[in-house]
């Protein structure tokens, strides 16, 4: 197996995580706002863990340059943000706020997918045992961020499939940034400290401006601060023993 | 650098705690009293609270990868023991909005006290630079306590001394912790695991809901993460 295609083959795994996080609603019909936000609150964790990874690398090829990749990721989300803005979209049947919300809320992880993608593809540069580590925490990060979407989808009357399905098409990016990613600072060496800060900075900032403030929106921030505070440290001890 | 001027400098670093805290009753609490431009007073307060927030969280990345290169293992579980002791400790501190502030401030410094010493016991410098940036934001962290607790009938010269004493917790425990270390070398990556851990703790629990709550996400989000980014870069080029 060519390494571009073990690139493209991780990266589609973690997608595919995405679309498990629809099992929940083949049993209830809508989950209670503090599980979701026990769930926001663990992915914050997982994707802290991993970013800290991603810089620590960075930081021993360059700190400069991991720093300016850093800043650059964060003014990626932020100009993304501000292109999405406020659209009134239609999807299909769907119109008005629900919708909104609906197409908000896809558009949102679809782009966030990018920095992870590109997260998974730059840290194979890295060695295979960091990409197996960004790799993994990714994936599993990605079954809460299925779970937000359905939570949001399922209750406006999506079936479980296509819930399924828009949550696994959040994540196509990933699998699409991830081989460029991954070629690029396979033939510019001097560009992975840069991608690895990249791909740190727009997570985290991804993590500030999304996952936290939604979790705080639902939950006590004692318990918000112990669920992420141990995935964290959980995710950094499982990144030192693969 | 000795070690005793480090702690005498931490000592120091209480001052900035309390002009930020006279600040704080001075003009922000003021403001919000007399029914001025509150808006701009939190939004002020929001990117303080951000800021500090953003120097801890950087802080803690430093102390963190110092302790995972010494002996990996301590130093990510202390990071687990720093989150569940703080956790538990913040639950017994259950009183009056003025009462509580002081005392989630002296949990700060206790936490950041420990960072200190722990960091003053690998290299003087590194500990010299926790100080300074300390330093720095204690005085975010004294204008929040004193927007906090400011109320009628308490003038901002008390709370600048509150805040200062709440703050002693820091040199007091660097020098605890640096003593601590000095006896039993193995401790060292579990306290700075342990410190790194208390910080994360406290920014999620008490600094980032605090500043949400005040003024928009996305520019709460930039100050934290460039704040953070600055402060790891610092941090991380003085060992």
């Amino acid at each position: 197996m060519s390494d571009t295609m073990r690139v493209f083959l991780y990266a589609l795994a973690t997608a595919i995580a995405t679309g498990f996080g629809v099992l929940p609603f083949a049993f209830v019909k809508v989950l209670s706002r503090r599980v979701v936000a026990a769930s926001n609150a663990i992915a914050a964790g997982l994707m802290l863990g991993a970013s800290l990874g991603l810089v620590a690398e960075g930081a021993q090829r360059g700190g400069w340059a991991t720093f300016v990749g850093v800043n650059l990721g964060i003014a990626f989300i932020v100009l993304t943000q501000k292109l999405i803005g406020d659209r009134e979209p239609e999807i299909g049947d769907f119109r008005g706020a629900g919708a909104r919300r609906m197409l908000l809320m896809v558009v949102v992880m679809t782009v966030h997918s990018f920095a992870e993608g590109a997260a998974v593809g730059v840290s194979f540069g890295g060695g295979m045992a960091l990409a197996t580590a960004i790799t993994v925490a990714i994936a599993v990060h990605n079954v809460p961020e299925g779970l937000a979407i359905s939570a949001v989808l399922r209750p406006q009357g999506v079936s479980l499939l296509a819930c399924a399905g828009w949550s696994v098409f959040s994540s196509l990016p990933q699998p699409l940034m991830a081989v460029p990613a991954y070629l690029f600072v396979e033939r510019f060496a001097g560009a992975l400290p840069y991608g690895l800060g990249f791909a740190a900075g727009a997570m985290i900032f991804m993590v500030l401006v999304e996952l936290l403030p939604e979790a705080y929106e639902q939950e006590r921030g004692r318990r918000v601060a112990l669920l992420t505070g141990l995935t964290l440290a959980g995710m950094l001890l499982f990144q030192q023993y693969v | 650098m000795s070690i005793a001027t480090i702690v005498l400098l931490a000592l120091l670093a209480v001052i900035p705690a309390g002009v930020g805290a006279f600040l704080g009753v001075d003009r922000l609490g003021a403001t919000r009293d007399r029914g001025g431009d509150a808006g701009t007073a939190e939004q002020v307060l929001a990117w303080a609270n951000a800021s500090a927030a953003g120097l801890m969280l950087g802080i803690a990345y430093a102390v963190l990868m110092a302790g995972t290169a010494i002996v990996p293992l301590g130093g990510t579980l202390g990071a687990a023991v720093g989150v569940g002791v703080i956790h538990l400790l913040g639950a017994r501190a259950r009183t009056s909005l003025a009462r509580r502030a002081v005392v989630a401030s002296a949990l700060h410094s206790a936490a950041e006290g420990i960072a200190i010493g722990a960091a003053a016991a690998l290299d003087p410098a590194f500990g010299l630079f926790l100080v300074l940036t300390f330093a720095l934001h204690n005085v975010s962290e004294g204008a929040v306590l004193g927007s906090a607790v400011a109320y009628r009938g308490r003038g901002p010269w008390s709370v600048a001394r509150a805040a200062m004493i709440a703050r002693t917790g820091q040199p007091a425990l660097a020098a605890v912790t640096l003593l601590l270390i000095r006896g039993a070398p193995a401790l060292q990556p579990w306290a700075l695991g342990v410190a790194a851990g208390a910080l994360v703790y406290l920014v999620l629990a008490e600094l980032l809901p605090g500043s949400y709550r005040l003024t928009g996400r996305t520019s709460i989000a930039v100050v934290v993460s460039v704040a953070a980014g600055i402060v790891a870069l610092l941090g991380g080029r003085t060992r």
